[in-house]
């Protein structure tokens, strides 16, 4: 194979040449072909009865979207991702074709500058008096003036824990209130052979590092990332994975004792242990220092094909029975005000779903970050995660 | 099947040296396949032994044996009064020249002869000494560095036949030397083969199916079937005196008459075959019961063809070894002519005569002719 | 008749074409979209790169090419690292997958026909599941309250589970488990056409077995020990699932490095960048070792 390639290859570098050529040109069209969609496509005329969602894996009730089906008689394409770059990656790509997205408030925030999203048409949502205000107040840091998108459910990042194992690790002075728990190395290292897992998110776990520090999470000084570098490099030994699904298993069989993770996650880890009757226990805290408080907007690409009938998705999701129906399946709080009537007691008042006010008011805004520095985030998050 | 000495075996000539390799009742078993089946034989020291036998006859497993590549189910191998029979292949003072040559592919014509010698850890000046001159004895001197593709199928073998030769092994493996050769390359080779056997004394054991082969390159001849060895002897043993059917038949081409011993003398018997008129009258006497079955072998050669019914023989009654009948077939060879005639009886015979004159007044097709054999020419076999 | 030659040779062309097309549409074009972002930089738009070609205030076209990506990568000790241990561990993961694939492929080489169907059966079997659903099962296999552990445990090998996860013998595990048809299929078809005569032939000249195999099987199925290597060593340089499962947080490779910038860092031009230099190490690994390849055949 190798004598005759070489030959072969000379042969034929003229005809190579001019392939190559012709791509060149092509690549060349092609780069220029995906320019921004400046121009929104009007909302006039009829659209085809279809819909192209595109949401994270896990997070509609089993009937959500089927019902939806049945009473517009609109055809649900429904596409899963699992984490928020997957969707900008799309996004940005441009022509992604879908109608619905699920984006987290920090990518909201910078992908609305980028010219991502259409603007939503509020005489279109019937239903958006049912959101509460509060909430709406709190996101528009994210959305200004609420402009591009719903709130649809919400969580914190927070410390995932199996009670028995800390109580058998660390006795009854375990912090179970702090980030202490987890960022200060004299109660890591106990829980290190019973096992810590992180979420593989940078600006989550450097916002928490720095909230347990007291320092505004939000903060782009280096020396804040420096600080919070030095407190999860000093921990970073008794760390045994950085993961962003790998821990909600191992809460649930006890392969592992703590982990930094989403409120939902840990919740479901506490659910599939209850199922399985293994007889561990799983609870979620959020630390009295603040956590960061994580929404997740529904919004309608710029140059989503459908926009009508992705409205009436988003007007669909804002009934209260309708999104009251997901929160009690996924245990998610929602920014629904009227949901909470629909609500089970049982979720109601689970202040692991629903927080009392005093947490509530220790949730911190994440606040979209500068490509830049999350530059330097994620070198750092590199440094830490290998251990350099 | 099992064999008894036939009635015109040869007087056997007893070995005057000892047998330098011994097989002693070797059989291979492959699972319910029988095979080698009991094979004993000696050959003596300097001798080129062909093993001819059609394939599927046991020849290359027994050959397979002598050189360790297969153990024998029983029985036992010497060679040169060692008992080699449970010895691997690179401990036995054997070599073999593969039918494929088995030259490897990634070595150098020079590397390949010089193999056998590195293995032996020779120091490397006599390694380099020993494969020039024996490239030399097989002309390939100037070919050294060429790979085996590079080569022409006589000098692979040749290369095959150095590579064998340069370690001076005892006993010399041959499977099937000349069967990738054309025909031209075949005859200079097989003198080829005996003039270095001669030069050197290895003694050579040749397998073989092609019995003009063997009867060029061998001074001993086993012919084997079934597993089994049917005859040994001298070419001229086993093509005038087999003592087989088989071997009358394989070895050579034959007529094959069915008869009854009609009269058994010491000097002389008479056999009366249903092809014949007359009976067939043989000059010398065979152990057979009378009145017994047998099966004269005449072979096409010892056959004279003439027009005129030809004289009787001094010895025999009148119309005795003479036979009339009508040519079928001719195919015209150059040296000789093949004729097919049909006996009255309805049978064919094969003669074959030498094309002794240039302006012949030849026999033609549809002719009567008349055919006559010395008493000397049948061989009688037992059926 | 000139007519019918004519239309032979332009149908010829045609079916020669499509393999053509197919390669510049699907692969050149791509490649080259990439090598252009590379020289690009990023920015806040849709697509978030500075595009190449631009229009100047007085209609001039403008090509804007920087190089700083390049210099970037190459002044940065992380990329060289990520690359230095992505060799590392795919050097590491060929060798071991050769050493165990060598024997399996000559045993199912050497084994008889209706056995040989079987066994390749089963060589190629895991490809009828999913790659991910392989290495999540590895996972299972592998946890402190997996099976290999309580089965250890229960034996009184160990006394308290192993870490087997998240560890390099799990990412090497994986690799091995993973690309072992890769190496095996080659390997096999060299070595089931290698006569079995020649080894006879060495054996008869005095070779023992060991020894054979070094100087007679092992150079004449030298090319299949080459393709198994390139088939192993290619992907698993840019290999990022295993060590994202089952490796430790510690692993870094180019695969992770590359994944980060193009989406935690959202850097198109950077990442591309770091696609274009990883594309070119392998290619240079492929150069040299055909070079080799080639000298020794023209040696030959």
């Amino acid at each position: 194979m190798a004598m005759s390639s070489a030959a072969v290859f000379r042969a034929y570098r003229t005809r190579v040449l001019w392939g190559c050529g012709i791509a060149l040109m092509l690549s060349l069209a092609a780069c220029r072909f995906s320019s921004p969609a400046a121009i929104l496509p009007p909302m006039t005329g009829t659209e085809p009865p279809v819909i192209n969602v595109y949401n994270w894996s896990d997070y509609v009730a089993p009937e959500t979207i089927s019902r939806f089906e049945k009473e517009t008689g609109i055809k649900v394409n429904y596409d899963v991702y699992d984490s928020n770059e997957m969707l900008e990656a799309k996004l940005l790509t441009g022509h992604s074709g879908y109608d619905v997205v699920v984006p987290s408030a920090f990518f909201l925030e910078r992908q609305i500058r980028e010219g991502v999203y259409r603007p939503l048409d509020k005489t279109r949502l019937t239903n958006y008096g049912n959101l509460d205000a509060k909430t709406l107040a709190r996101v528009a840091i994210n959305d200004p003036d609420n402009r591009y998108g719903i709130p649809y459910m919400w969580q914190t990042t927070g410390i995932g824990y199996n009670i028995d194992k800390i109580r058998a690790a660390l006795g009854d002075d375990a912090p179970l209130d702090s980030w202490a728990l987890v960022f200060d190395p004299k109660y890591a290292a106990k829980l290190k052979s019973c096992g810590i897992g992180f979420v593989d998110s940078p600006p989550e776990i450097f916002d928490s590092a720095q909230i347990y520090l007291g320092i505004d999470p939000n903060s782009e000084r280096l020396e804040d990332l420096a600080a919070a570098e030095e407190v999860i490099k000093k921990i970073r030994p008794y760390v045994r994975y950085f993961n962003s699904s790998q821990y909600i298993n191992d809460l649930a069989n006890g392969e592992i004792c703590l982990a930094i993770g989403f409120t939902g996650d840990v919740l479901m880890a506490r659910e599939r242990a209850q199922e399985s009757g293994n007889g561990v226990k799983i609870a979620f805290m959020v630390p009295k220092e603040g956590a960061i408080f994580e929404v997740d907007f529904m919004a309608i690409p710029a140059d989503a094909p459908h926009p009508q009938n992705a409205h009436k998705f988003l007007d669909y999701i804002l009934r209260p029975d309708v999104v009251a129906e997901i929160s009690s399946f996924k245990k998610y709080p929602s920014g629904n005000a009227a949901a909470l009537a629909y609500l089970p007691a049982a979720i109601r008042d689970d202040p692991s779903i629903y927080p009392p006010p005093q947490i509530v008011a220790r949730f911190k805004d994440h606040h979209s970050e500068s490509l830049n520095y999350t530059r330097y985030e994620n070198r750092a998050w590199t440094r830490v995660r290998t251990d350099r | 099947m099992k064999t008894e000495p036939g009635p015109g075996s040869a007087p056997i000539v007893e070995p005057v040296s000892t047998p330098y390799v011994r097989i002693e009742g070797v059989s291979k078993n492959y699972g319910s396949v029988l095979a080698v089946n009991d094979v004993s034989l000696d050959i003596k020291k300097g001798e080129i032994f062909c093993l001819l036998g059609a394939s599927g006859c046991g020849k290359t497993t027994l050959l397979r044996m002598l050189a360790g590549f297969e153990t024998p189910t029983s029985g036992r191998l010497w060679i040169d009064g060692v008992d080699v029979t449970s010895l691997p292949p690179y401990e036995r003072p054997v070599n073999m020249m593969f039918q494929s040559y088995a030259l490897f592919p990634h070595l150098s014509v020079e590397s390949n002869v010089a193999f056998g010698l590195q293995q032996d850890r020779l120091p490397s000046a006599e390694i380099r000494e020993r494969v020039a001159a024996m490239l030399q004895m097989v002309e390939l001197t100037g070919y050294e560095k060429r790979k085996p593709h590079q080569l022409s199928g006589g000098q692979r073998q040749r290369v095959a036949l150095a590579r064998a030769l340069v370690k001076r092994p005892k006993l010399l493996l041959l499977d099937e030397p000349l069967g990738a050769l054309d025909r031209k390359l075949r005859e200079r080779t097989q003198f080829e083969l005996v003039n270095i056997q001669e030069r050197l004394g290895v003694t050579f054991v040749i397998v073989t199916h092609d019995q003009e082969e063997a009867m060029t390159l061998a001074t001993r001849i086993g012919v084997m079937n079934a597993g089994e060895i049917l005859q040994v002897g001298e070419p001229t043993q086993v093509y005038e005196y087999p003592n087989s059917r088989y071997v009358a038949d394989f070895i050579g081409s034959v007529n094959l008459f069915e008869g009854r011993l009609i009269e058994d003398e010491p000097g002389h018997v008479r056999i009366a075959c249903e092809d014949f008129e007359n009976v067939v009258y043989v000059d010398h006497g065979i152990s057979a019961a009378p009145d017994a079955k047998v099966t004269v072998a005449l072979r096409p050669e010892k056959i004279l063809l003439s027009r005129q019914r030809p004289a009787d023989l001094d010895n025999a009654r009148p119309g005795e070894n003479r036979v009339s009948g009508v040519v079928e077939e001719i195919a015209y060879l150059g040296e000789v002519s093949r004729y097919r005639i049909r006996l009255s009886s309805g049978r064919l015979i094969n003669v074959s005569q030498p094309n002794l004159y240039r302006h012949a007044d030849r026999i033609a097709w549809e002719e009567r002719v008349w055919m006559a054999w010395d008493s000397s020419a049948p061989v009688v076999l037992a059926q | 008749m000139r007519d019918q030659v004519k239309a032979w040779r332009l149908g010829r062309r045609l079916i020669l074409g499509i393999p053509y097309a197919w390669l510049i549409v699907f692969f050149l074009v791509p490649l080259l979209i990439v090598f252009g972002i590379s020289f690009s930089t990023p920015k806040l738009s849709m697509p978030p790169i500075e595009p190449l070609l631009s229009y100047g205030a007085d209609q001039v076209m403008q090509v804007r090419l920087y190089a700083s990506n390049y210099t970037f990568i190459i002044g940065d000790s992380l990329y060289l690292a990520a690359f230095a241990n992505s060799v590392k561990v795919a050097l590491i993961s060929t060798l071991l997958t050769l050493l165990i694939g060598y024997p399996m492929a000559y045993g199912i080489a050497r084994t008889s026909a209706q056995w040989r169907n079987i066994l390749f059966l089963l060589v190629i079997l895991p490809f009828f599941t999913s790659f991910l659903l392989r290495v999540y099962a590895w996972i299972g296999l592998l946890s402190r309250n997996g099976p290999i552990n309580a089965i250890l445990l229960k034996m009184g090998v160990i006394h308290a589970p192993l870490a087997l996860l998240q560890t390099d013998f799990a990412v090497y595990l994986g690799m091995v488990y993973s690309y072992l048809p890769f190496m095996i299929l080659p390997l096999y078809s060299a070595i089931e056409k290698l006569d079995p005569s020649l080894l006879e032939a060495a054996a008869d000249l005095g070779c023992r077995p060991i020894k054979a195999f070094f100087r007679v099987t092992l150079p004449l199925t030298s090319e299949g020990i080459l393709a198994g290597c390139l088939l192993v060593f290619i992907p698993a340089v840019g290999e990022y699932v295993i060590p994202a499962l089952l490796g430790g947080p510690g692993t870094l490779m180019i695969g992770r490095v590359l994944w980060d910038e193009f989406f935690n860092n959202r850097d198109w031009p950077l990442a591309s960048g770091v696609a274009v230099l990883t594309l070119m190490l392998l290619v240079g690994f492929v150069v040299v070792l055909q070079r080799v390849q080639s000298e020794k055949v023209v040696s030959e």
